[in-house]
């Protein structure tokens, strides 16, 4: 029997599978694929190893563990509020559990930077991040990092710190690998960490080092030099500060043979255009890769002066404050090692605290560690600079940049003998940054750890090369000093505040010999204080740096000075309200000036309500006080109303905000001393004082306050004008904490500089020696992920001024809520 | 009886795929339900029901564990759906569910592509 004949199927069935198949392939290739800012959705969202683990990596209970490489047990004890006390018996174990502990609440946050220093961002983020990996790897993080890491002897006990801290990030990696238990940042961007190495660890050093003081300033001085003319420059941005300061090591000074400080000379315009070419380049960086500035306070008060009889001690260094914090809380214990405070995650040390015996803390010294060099080249020497007399061929070093859904790009970085070559258009420009010099300072870090009093201190000190930073110390007898530690480049000639010429003549030759870098101990009024202020006085023999931008201002040091020198004696309460203090020193100097000069003046009712309001404050910027607001917007129209009319008839090139600390400097002591000087009287003003220029300012200064606040100046309060913001580290703006109204300006010791506030006190701690207290907390918390209770649990009590207790780990242990890991071979 | 053993058996593989990190298996076993019982009106809503439930149930799962109220708050942030925090859990259901139907879906409409048409 002949079986029946197929009939063709139906038109629709074919319309049924082609429908099928697109849709299917739509959603099979969004599911296994990124699409657009769309991660691949199956690996992404899937509930068991997709970022939904994020629930389960935010609980802490107590755990047994097992880990590669340990060679005893070792416990660690979590608090309620995180911090981390972790008790080994070998220091190899120490380190290695305190990688573990990292790398299982901070690894994203470690792995953006390493990336970070190591020109990787466009491998995860695409070429948006291009330019910030082109410019890391022509810097030289990477490098300074392999030789930092190849220079560490065999026996070096920092080696064996490092290979035991990346071996316990690596077992944790592979844990979460193992468990599908990664960061949900890392299922979301669509990559896995690799393995971690020494070699990180030192590049997240170099990152804080950049971020501290790596400078532009120079160009900023050339392109001013250039649009102001020499004479108008070195009056508006000298050496030394104009305005009165309060430096810490008011000397005598050791006689120096150095060369003598030129005064300003002119630049080119080839020189202008190289500069400025540079300058746009670095400015066009995200924020953090150029330091703009820093701000941190710290100081500390003898037994003598003290309360409790035994030495008081302040830190509080001013960081970009960010969730996860830059800091992460721990205590370490081990036969050769206890130390409590705050590490950085990426790296095996604890960065600020205190062991038995002292305490330390550092804000950054700010001297000039950045110096750029104009490379001399002609057509008939292709690839060759010339220097010390002969043509010299730069050293090439190849990278290949891996860019996320791109091809990768190949850059080629040249190296003069100055440093690595940064641009080539105009001139070319190579840097010499003190960050690019191999130093070990993690095992400085580690001796500092161990030290039992300021002689050990010091000498481990001395090894540390950049950043320089005022490292204040106090000890359980009742001394306490202070020394900025680092490297201070002595240059052989020429003016370093400028880009200088790279035929030899100009180079850095050495640094100031430590016992001569500024430096207190047991001063005799029994105090000593650091907030970024030039730390020497006028007749400091070396050149250190300029008083713009190189150096604070210094009104928070003058306020924290002030303070600490009244009568009578301090306690660590007093240490407490100092580091919230909310004085602005600047305004105690020239808000009673303007009302001066407002004597007599005819005004309406709005500005008489406001000239009353500024006659009853008591300068604090206290986010209910009117005054606060009215201070802050008027310094800003006094400054905008003096130096803008030079800004437009000059042409200046350089945004204002840029020199805004060294503007103020001026500002203040002309105002103070000089009223009749010609910056008053800019070009198509006339003639004027600043008496003149204040009225003006002043009567502006209301009609804008009653646009942006309203007519009735009782509710201009300050928490209207300013807030604060703890910005997400992965820029995931709904993971930040805030905005939300907060006191304090760039000028007070509770430090919270622009609008709104992004930078600002990182890390707050108390030390009484004589009570045996330390108290200490950080904006945000120890866990970087956004489900867990420890992401934000700290911020509440920071912004409200108070501190924690920092317990050691036998303390903690019988305290409420505690969670003990323990950890076997 | 052989359906509904059919069905359960398809839920449970579908489960243990997500389970054991293969996420994509729900599609597969859409797929088995077309090849199987080749009726559309039938293959295509179990096949969407088992990759539902496939990535359903260790959601539920982990929201008795731990609560996904925080982590689901933060996943629409950093997608950018600012507190919106149900549109994770709907877009992780809604893959689910597509990975079992179009998985039933492809494959019927090829079965009824390729199967014997009578005159």
């Amino acid at each position: 029997m002949a079986s029946a004949p197929k009939r063709r199927p139906p038109i629709r069935s074919f319309i049924n599978v082609a429908a099928a198949i697109l849709v299917t392939a739509a959603v099979l290739y969004v599911a296994f694929f990124p699409a657009g800012p769309l991660p691949a959705l199956g690996p992404t969202f899937n509930p068991t190893t997709g970022a939904w683990t994020m629930a389960a990596d935010a609980q802490v209970g107590n755990q047994a563990l097992r880990l590669h490489g340990l060679q005893q047990p070792v416990s660690v004890l979590f608090e309620a509020n995180g911090t981390a006390h972790i008790t080994a018996q070998t220091d190899h174990d120490l380190f290695l559990a305190t990688g573990y502990v990292h790398a299982r609440f901070r690894l994203f946050q470690m792995d953006l930077m390493r990336r970070q220093g190591e020109g990787r961002l466009s491998e995860i983020v695409g070429k948006a991040a291009l330019d910030t990996d082109r410019f890391e790897l022509q810097l030289g993080l990477l490098r300074t990092a392999q030789a930092e890491w190849s220079q560490l002897s065999a026996s070096d006990p920092s080696r064996d710190a490092l290979i035991a801290y990346a071996q316990g990030v690596n077992d944790r990696i592979n844990e979460a690998e193992a468990a599908h238990q990664l960061d949900a940042m890392f299922t979301l961007l669509g990559y896995q960490p690799k393995p971690w190495s020494p070699i990180d660890s030192l590049l997240i050093k170099g990152d804080m080092t950049q971020t501290l003081n790596f400078t532009d300033t120079p160009l900023v001085m050339a392109l001013l030099n250039k649009s102001l003319g020499a004479d108008l420059t070195s009056e508006w941005f000298p050496v030394l500060p104009p305005n009165q300061q309060a430096p810490y090591d008011p000397g005598p000074y050791p006689k120096a043979s150095t060369a003598p400080i030129e005064t300003m000379g002119q630049v080119t315009d080839a020189a202008a255009q190289s500069a400025d070419a540079l300058y746009q380049r670095l400015a066009a960086l995200p924020a953090g890769l150029i330091s703009q500035g820093g701000a941190s306070n710290n100081w500390a008060v003898a037994g003598a002066k003290s309360v409790s009889g035994g030495a008081l001690l302040a830190g509080d260094p001013h960081l970009h404050l960010t969730l996860p914090a830059i800091w992460f809380q721990l205590t370490m214990d081990s036969p050769s090692y206890h130390v409590a405070g705050v590490s950085l995650p990426g790296t095996p040390v604890v960065l600020i605290g205190h062991n038995q015996h002292i305490a330390w803390s550092l804000t950054d010294a700010q001297n000039q560690q950045t110096f750029f060099y104009s490379e001399k080249e002609d057509k008939a020497h292709p690839g060759m600079y010339f220097w010390n007399g002969a043509w010299q061929k730069y050293r090439t070093v190849s990278y290949e940049i891996p860019v996320l859904a791109g091809q990768a790009t190949h850059l080629d970085v040249k190296l003069s003998i100055h440093g690595p070559v940064i641009s080539e258009r105009g001139q070319t420009t190579s840097v010499w940054w003190a960050g690019n010099l191999p130093s070990q300072d993690l095992g400085v870090l580690f001796r500092v750890g161990q030290a039992a009093n300021y002689q050990q201190f010091r000498d481990a000190l001395r090894d540390w090369h950049s950043p320089t930073h005022n490292f204040v110390y106090a000890d359980d007898v009742g001394n306490i000093g202070l020394i900025s530690a680092g490297y201070y480049p002595l240059v052989a000639h020429g003016q370093p505040w400028l880009p200088m010429p790279g035929t030899g003549e100009d180079d850095v030759t050495g640094t100031i010999p430590y016992d001569q870098i500024p430096q207190v101990y047991n001063p005799p009024d029994h105090i000593i204080w650091s907030a970024n202020q030039r730390q020497v006085t006028a007749s400091y023999p070396y050149y250190i740096g300029t008083a713009s931008n190189f150096f604070d201002p210094g009104y928070r040091a003058n306020e924290i000075h002030r303070v600490l020198s009244q009568p009578g004696k301090l306690s660590a309460t007093d240490m407490q309200a100092l580091q919230t203090d909310t004085r602005d020193f600047l305004a105690a100097e020239m808000v009673p000036a303007l009302l001066a000069s407002l004597s007599g003046e005819k005004l309406t009712s709005t500005e008489a309500t406001a000239v009353d309001f500024l006659h009853s404050w008591d300068y604090r910027m206290e986010t209910s006080s009117v005054a606060a607001t009215i201070w802050w917007h008027y310094w800003g129209w006094y400054l905008t109303e003096t130096f803008q009319p030079w800004w437009k008839s000059r042409g200046i090139g350089v945004d204002m905000g840029e020199v805004w600390d060294g503007l103020t400097q001026d500002l203040e002591t002309w105002t103070l001393r000089d009223p009749n000087n010609r910056v008053f009287s800019a070009p198509g003003i006339g003639s004027r004082s600043a008496g003149d220029a204040e009225r003006k300012s002043f009567h502006k200064l209301i009609g804008d306050l009653v646009k942006m606040y309203g007519p009735d100046p009782r509710t201009w309060t300050y928490g209207r004008a300013h807030q604060r913001v703890l910005e997400n580290v992965a820029h995931v703006t709904g993971l930040n904490y805030g905005p939300r109204p907060d006191r304090g300006d760039g000028n007070t010791p509770l430090a919270a500089g622009g609008y709104p506030s992004t930078h600002g006190p990182s890390w707050r701690m108390v030390v009484d020696w004589g009570t045996h207290s330390f108290q200490g907390v950080y904006p945000g918390g120890q866990s970087e992920n956004p489900a867990s209770a420890w992401y934000t649990n700290r911020v509440d009590t920071w912004w409200s001024g108070l501190l924690d207790p920092m317990l050691s780990a036998d303390m903690a242990a019988p305290a409420v809520g505690t969670k003990t890991w323990s950890l076997r071979p | 009886m052989r359906i509904t053993v059919l069905v359960l058996s398809g839920v449970i593989v579908a489960l243990l795929g997500v389970l054991l990190g293969a996420w994509w298996t729900p599609f597969f076993v859409g797929a088995a339900f077309g090849l199987l019982i080749h009726r559309p009106a039938v293959a295509i809503p179990l096949g969407t029901v088992s990759g539902l439930l496939a990535w359903l149930l260790p959601l539920a799962a982990a929201q008795l564990r731990y609560g996904l109220g925080p982590t689901s708050v933060s996943l629409a942030e950093i997608m950018g759906f600012d507190h919106q925090g149900a549109l994770p859990v709907v877009l992780t259901l809604f893959v689910g569910t597509l990975l079992g139907l179009t998985g039933a879906w492809l494959a019927c409409a090829f079965w009824m592509l390729v199967r014997p048409q009578p005159r």
